[in-house]
């Protein structure tokens, strides 16, 4: 070997010994640090992730399994019935209509789930960029957002602020976490802005939040709070820019952005924000061809007999489900060749009001279904309606409630007979709870509002159809388990 | 089969070219040099061709010979001898017992040891002792060979890849296989070898013996030693083979009812008459040739070798064909100080693969219903299909959903070696291992399940990934004291990894011609059904490594190491760990004389092994993409819509390497002058510090990254402590005479001490008593929610755990010990894991012939049997699904629940392997061996399991994606497994000199 080569030897060994004996970094190529994050000098930067906070709560809203869905099912206005095996999934949401849900349910934990993950994104914000005003304050009312549906979910939750330290926060009592949703919209109102986002937070949908809280105080700390609840909603009624749309189902369709009706939406979209699979949810297989879709539907939700039983024909919210004979897009009868032999409808695909039973053997055609938010041709597993989290509509219920709780029927029936001439049924000239709850449900289907609504209204725990009479602990749900055996500070809810 | 007969052909025009020398007939008697007595059956060759004799009963012989040629007598079990004729005509020969088997030299981690002086457990396969047959993976050579080593493949999909566990489960990650070092290149591809080119294979079992390399070598190691040149000088060999092989399908012991049967019980009847799986299936042909050159010259020796196979599977249109070539140089200067070695592998591979729900659907589809229709052709023409949940014709999934791609993997590796003294030696080795796959998948505009909605999806994506390993090492041996030698060992090595690639899929075609061909055709690239990625990663692992082996007298050896590993991928808190491993062993014979024992080597080791994180980048906080963000919500104006950064794992610090300590004793024996040799092992090993994603209090701070907060539900973190042991014995008879034919028996089996869940607690409160996985449950349709499986302290890992049927009534109602959500009454009811496996293997041979079989089996496991779980009832699915018929249970009218009927002892011994060989006889100058043979495997199997395959499944097929939730749940037959295959092969193999 001449001597070039040995000292080229002796200086690769050299190199090797140096390298190797390095402790070697990770290398980041396909995603960004924290730093690379907040070192940017984009200027869509903070709109894009105080837009980024919102999409954990667009996520699972309005798909199958999610928060909506424990809602639905546990109430009145919704089942999920067993078709023979199909739909079992061990009973879960069986349990979940009959009031029978144990801490072990998935459901019960992916609620959980996507309420906290949404909280651990904005405390990672708020943690990050204390100083940027604009994201602060709004995030804080996002935050009491996911709250109020955790404490009416859950009830007694952990309240984890953004400067908390302990990795096992313990249970707050439920009239803790009412005491921080309130100061924590009261707090930061003044910095939202006023105009008519209806996509992110502003002082109208921040003053939903509280009218909500107001409206379920007894229920969530056992006093009432009807007038802080009305001062709220007049609010919105008398200064916000909304207004009933003149067709009820404008609000929830395809194209529906521009609503005048809707305060606060999720923003679904096909493309950028998927999650919204409630035509999947609810079609029957065949109900791929009536509209044309890219999937076939699951076949699940349905509504109960009674609840749509109790809509006037002339209502045109009775149009809102999917109802009697199918046909595909090009007007053909949609045939199910496996009709069950004793399905009286026979294959010609029929979606009856009727239910044969629950379980184990529901015919597939049995049940009326989701119809209210309009399905698009064509569309994918995602949809693009936005989902009205609060809608004048309601509003205008919330405030006939609260009216008539104060003693103001005349004000109660002013604002409960616009919802119902838009619907195109008589107005009413007396109030009652009755008459009130059974009015939220017709108008408030599907929404994801008719659980709350029966506890208000003490309803939720009686007997319907498939379902016994339940005990009141089930009025908020059990702390998931899975939760409970990772973190010691927290306390399994009475009854569970 | 064009090719075979062309072979043929050219064989035998090589026949016609032997040549005839001038010959004698010498004859003579063979005995044992330890008893005098003759031998029978010593094999007498004439050197360098194929003619030879056998000695007779008593060791007597006689052979046409001519005087300058030399005659090699060999005798399993005894030093063979070389003869020269010269003029003699008669030649007595007395043939020394050989007991040194035991000099045989064993590949260990960086170098290479004799077999004697090894003290850890470890155990080296040779090719004759590898399975025969269609075999195209290297490990399948070694299926039931090797005591505690586990090779299955469930089914016979020939893309199928095989699950390979070493001594059990010793942690749930993605690294639970053995690390596979190919020619001293840790990590390479199984693809780079073909088996043909395989010169040994050596198995690392214990701790001590593979924690030389460290922070890989917890799952066990497995060095493959390719063929390197090595004839005589100036002496060219060729060498070809080639094969033809037959799958059949293995008689379906899923029996479904007939259509009449199905009508009868009330099915939806469409009026034809289908058996779906004949519709599916075909005979598989499946052909393999391969050719290799090897030679010297100077100081300069290469072999090169291609190796062809294309398998086609039992299911139509499922094949899988592979070209690889291979060269091997080494060239010496310098007095052969200085050698250098290069070895280049390069192989292309193609598949085509099928959706393998199409053996679900195959066997449930309505056995009335035509594969053809005309009614629906615009739609989803030509064929029957109806519009119902998880129904769909399987002849249509089979032509309408295509999956195909290519593969390209390229190895190289240069080493030098200079001996600067002659007892110090450097070495440097540089490797680059390449791997660049090329996957499509296409779902026709007609494709009911999936394309039909979407008019048609196509996909393309491409993976590449990138080895670059830099080797030093030194060598120094010395004699200490007249007893005393120690040979040190000292190494550094740097192995960097680079993962690249990118995919991307859009829909809505108006042709199928394209298939995946010409994705610009697609019309919607954004949303539903569509996507768009690329993604980079490296990591780096740094080593160090050093070795000392002690031999004091030839009788007492010690071996003691540490090799210390610095991962890019560690958190910033744990960047380095050290794995030291210390073993002794003492051989008696040497100590004193032990009559007809003539080898007794005690041993005990013990040794730390690590594993690696599954991904380099769990340490750290990372943003990753998030939603698409369109600000102004109007998706009309785009200049507005941005993904946003995201942090979407929970980041570690602490994140460190996984631990195995494993305590191994053992003894190797060789009886009756090495007539009978044999090993014996038991081992314990404890697993700490277990990677695990645990789920964590989401939305609360994150306890290792202060300031962070938890977005995602779970951590990975060093969780839970797992025990296992087992016992381990091998043993082989090296010839018994059976007359004429002489028989070599060999046996091995393991008993497993299952692996026990110690801990599943980080600290107090973090941690579980148990994790029942969700990916166990049986599936859709009405199964999602409920696992099957708890994995609890204190028990074994992978208990299946549920109801017992207690009783069906006479209208098939069942009733059950428990409630489906009364989960506290769920009783354990089973267990995947196997208590034990075993092989054995016999050969006989008898004159030019031989004849093999190979018995194997497992015994104590369970298997999930989800054929019956979902199909066994009768419920308003079965309108339309068809139900399997079993023994065990009448028709049941309840819905599929999940229960102890479905779990079932899946013990089984199966004869895997078959083969009968014929060595002809060549008179010719220019071949030195031809051989033809046929072979079978998977026979038969004998078991009481009525699913498809009692085979062991060590990780779940559905959860190919979730290393650790697959490997938490062993045991579940899921309903689309590939059907077994039985397999007929008839070759030849050809030396030319």
């Amino acid at each position: 070997m001449s001597r070039f080569n040995k000292s080229l030897c002796w200086f690769a060994a050299l190199l090797l010994v140096v390298s190797a004996c390095k402790e070697p970094e990770q290398e980041i190529f396909s995603g960004l640090t924290p730093e690379e994050v907040s070192n940017s000098d984009n200027p869509a930067l903070i709109d894009v992730l105080k837009a980024s906070a919102y999409q954990r709560i667009i996520g699972n809203w309005g798909g199958h399994g999610s928060l909506w869905s424990m809602q639905e099912i546990a109430s009145d206005e919704m089942i999920i019935a067993q078709k023979g095996g199909d739909w079992f999934d061990g009973g879960l949401w069986l349990r979940m209509h009959r009031h029978q849900y144990n801490a072990q349910d998935g459901a019960i934990e992916s609620g959980w789930n996507y309420c906290y993950t949404a909280i651990g994104d904005i405390n990672l914000l708020l943690q990050q960029y204390p100083d940027v005003d604009a994201l602060n304050a709004e995030l804080r009312v996002l935050r009491a957002l996911v709250y109020l549906w955790l404490i009416d979910s859950y009830g007694n939750v952990p309240i984890i602020l953004e400067t908390d330290t302990d990795p096992t926060p313990d249970t707050n009592s439920r009239q803790e976490v009412y005491d921080f949703i309130e100061s924590s919209v009261l707090d930061n109102i003044a910095s939202l802005t006023t105009d008519d986002t209806k996509t992110t937070l502003n002082q109208w949908s921040a003053r939903m939040i509280l009218a909500k809280l107001y409206l379920n105080a007894e229920i969530y700390t056992g006093t009432a709070q009807w007038s802080a609840a009305k001062t709220q909603i007049d609010m919105i009624v008398n200064n916000g820019p909304f207004s009933l749309e003149s067709n009820f189902f404008a609000p929830f369709a395809t194209n529906n952005s521009g609503s005048s009706e809707n305060i606060l939406t999720l923003p679904y979209d096909q493309n950028n924000a998927g999650g919204f699979n409630l035509a999947q949810m609810t079609g029957h297989y065949l109900t791929q061809f009536t509209f044309d879709l890219q999937e076939q539907p699951w076949n699940g939700y349905a509504s109960l007999e009674e609840f749509y039983n109790a809509y006037e024909d002339a209502d045109t919210r009775k149009n809102g489900f999917l109802e009697g004979p199918q046909y595909s897009s090009s007007g053909e009868r949609l045939m199910d060749s496996s009709a069950e032999p004793d399905d009286p409808d026979g294959p010609a695909l029929t979606f009856t009001p009727e239910i044969n039973e629950l379980e184990p053997n529901s015919f597939r055609q049995a049940g009326v279904r989701v119809g209210k938010f309009e399905i698009q041709s064509g569309a994918g597993q995602s949809l693009s309606n936005d989902w009205p989290l609060f809608r004048y509509g309601d509003l205008l219920l919330m405030k006939a409630e609260v009216e008539w709780k104060l003693g103001n029927d005349a004000a109660a029936l002013d604002a409960i007979n616009q919802v119902r001439t838009r619907a195109g049924v008589a107005a009413l000239t007396t109030v009652d709870a009755d008459i009130l709850l059974a009015e939220r449900g017709r108008e408030m289907f599907a929404e994801g509002y008719r659980r709350s609504d029966l506890i208000r209204f003490g309803k939720y725990n009686e007997a319907w159809w498939e379902k016994e009479a339940s005990d009141e602990f089930r009025n908020i749900f059990p702390i998931p388990q899975g939760q409970l055996d990772v973190n010691n500070g927290l306390t399994q809810n009475t009854g569970y | 089969m064009k090719k075979f007969l062309l072979i043929l052909l050219v064989l035998s025009v090589g026949f016609q070219g032997a040549l005839m020398a001038q010959t004698r007939t010498v004859t003579g008697v063979v005995t044992g040099g330890d008893d005098g007595l003759g031998i029978p059956r010593v094999n007498i060759t004439v050197k360098g061709t194929t003619r030879g004799q056998a000695t007779d009963f008593d060791g007597n012989y006689s052979i046409e010979v001519s005087s300058g040629e030399t005659l090699v007598y060999s005798f399993v079990g005894y030093v063979s001898q070389e003869i020269l004729v010269g003029n003699q005509t008669t030649i007595n020969v007395v043939l020394q017992p050989d007991y040194g088997q035991l000099d045989e030299v064993v590949v260990v981690g960086y170098g290479s040891q004799e077999k004697k002086e090894i003290t850890s457990s470890v155990v080296s396969v040779k090719p004759e002792d590898f399975n025969k047959g269609n075999v195209s993976n290297p490990t399948q050579l070694l299926a039931g060979k090797v005591a505690g080593l586990s090779v299955t493949r469930p089914g016979g999909d020939p893309n199928g890849g095989f699950n390979i566990r070493l001594r059990g489960v010793s942690t749930f990650g993605a690294n639970s296989s053995p690390l596979i070092v190919l020619d001293g290149v840790p990590g390479a591809d199984l693809s780079n070898v073909d088996p043909n080119d395989i010169a040994s294979i050596d198995v690392l079992k214990d701790g001590s013996a593979a924690a030389i390399y460290g922070a890989r070598g917890s799952s066990g190691v497995i060095l493959i030693t390719t063929t390197k040149a090595g004839s005589e000088q100036g002496v060219t060999d060729i060498s070809f083979g080639s094969f033809m092989s037959i799958d059949n399908k293995v008689l379906n012991k899923m029996e479904v009812l007939s259509a009449d049967e199905f009508v009868s019980r009330g099915g939806t009847d469409f009026g034809s008459d289908t058996d779906w799986m004949d519709v599916i299936t075909q005979t598989g042909l499946s052909y393999s040739t391969n050719a290799s050159v090897s030679g010297s010259f100077g100081g300069t020796s290469y072999r090169a070798s291609v190796n062809w196979r294309k398998n086609n599977g039992i299911i139509k249109g499922v094949d899988n064909e592979r070209l690889n070539t291979r060269l091997n140089l080494n060239h010496s200067a310098i007095d052969d100080r200085l050698r250098l070695n290069v070895n280049l592998s390069l192989t292309n591979g193609e598949y085509n693969r099928k959706n393998n729900q199409l053996f679900r659907y195959a066997m449930i589809y309505n056995p009335t219903a035509p594969v053809y229709a005309s009614d629906r052709l615009e739609q989803v023409g030509p064929y029957f299909q109806r519009d119902l949940f998880d129904f769909y014709n399987p002849e249509a999934i089979r032509k309408q959903q295509l999956f195909g791609g290519t593969s390209k993997t390229f190895l190289t590796t240069y080493r030098a070696e200079f001996d600067i003294l002659e007892n110090l030696t450097v070495s440097a080795q540089y490797t680059q291992d390449r791997f660049t796959g090329l996957n499509g998948e296409y779902y026709s505009r007609k494709d009911l399940q999936t394309g039909f909605g979407n008019r048609g999806i196509a996909q393309r994506t491409t993976d590449d990934r990138f080895t670059q390993i830099v080797t030093g090492t030194l060598n120094y041996s010395t004699t200490l004291s007249d007893d005393l030698n120690m040979t040190l060992l000292g190494g550094l090595e740097q192995q960097t990894r680079t993962y690249e690639g990118f995919g991307t899929r859009v829909r809505q075609f108006l042709f199928d011609e394209f298939t995946w061909n010409n994705l610009g055709a697609g019309a919607i690239r954004l949303g539903n059904q569509t996507n768009i990625y690329s993604y980079k990663s490296r990591d780096i692992l740094n080593s160090a490594f050093f070795r000392a082996n002690f031999n004091f007298q030839g009788a007492y050896f010690l071996s003691a190491s540490v090799r210390s590993e610095s991962f890019s991928g560690f958190g910033e808190n744990e960047k380095t760990g050290y794995f030291p491993a210390i073993s002794a062993g003492a051989e008696l014979t040497e100590i004193a004389d032990l009559g007809p024992v003539n080898s007794l080597k005690l041993r005990a080791s013990y040794g730390i092994t690590g594993a690696l994180p599954p991904d380099s980048d769990l340490a750290l906080p990372i943003f990753e993409n998030g939603g698409r963000i369109d600000l102004d919500g109007d998706v009309t104006t785009t200049d507005d819509t941005y993904v946003a950064p995201s942090q979407q794992q929970n980041p570690n610090p602490e994140l460190k390497w996984e631990t195995k300590k494993e305590f191994n004793v053992g003894f190797d024996f060789a009886l009756f002058d090495s007539k009978i040799t044999g090993t014996v092992d038991y081992y314990q090993r404890n697993v700490e510090d277990l990677l695990f994603p645990i789920t964590v209090p989401v939305g609360a701070p994150n306890p290792f990254d202060p300031g962070n907060f938890n977005t995602a539900t779970t951590t990975w973190v060093n969780l839970a402590d797992l025990k296992s042991g087992g016992f381990e014995f091998a043993a082989s008879f090296n010839g018994v005479n059976l007359g004429p034919v002489m028989w070599t028996p060999s046996v091995n089996f393991t008993i497993y001490d299952k692996t026990q869940i110690e801990s599943l607690s980080v600290t107090d409160g973090l941690g579980f008593e148990f994790i029942r996985p969700g990916g166990s449950a049986p599936g859709s349709p009405g199964q999602n929610d409920n696992a099957t499986i708890e994995n609890r302290v204190g028990s074994t890992l992978g208990n299946f755990w549920g109801p017992r049927l207690l009783s069906i009534d006479e209208n098939g109602v069942w009733t059950l010990s428990a409630e489906i959500d009364e989960i506290d009454q769920f009783e354990i009811i089973g267990n995947g894991l196997p208590k034990g496996d075993f092989g054995w293997n016999n050969s006989f041979m008898y004159g030019n012939w031989d004849f093999s079989f190979f018995l194997r089996g497992s015994f104590g496991h369970d298997l999930f049997n989800s054929f019956r779980d979902f199909y066994e009832n009768q419920d308003t699915g079965s309108n339309t699904w068809n139900s399997v018929v079993t023994d065990k249970t009448e028709y049941i009218t309840s819905s599929p629940q999940f229960n102890d009927t479905h779990i079932e002892d899946a013990t089984f011994i199966r004869l895997d392997n078959l083969q009968l060989g014929y060595n002809i006889p060549t008179r010719s100058e220019y071949l030195s061996n031809l051989r033809v043979y046929v072979a079978a495997q998977n026979v038969f199997t004998i078991t009481n399991y009525t699913g498809i395959d009692p085979e062991v499944r060590w990780v779940d097929q559905e959860q190919s994606g979730d290393a650790i939730g697959a490997a938490l749940t062993p045991g579940i037959e899921r309903r689309d497994t590939y059907l077994p295959t039985r397999t007929f092969t008839i070759g030849f193999n050809v030396n030319i000199k």
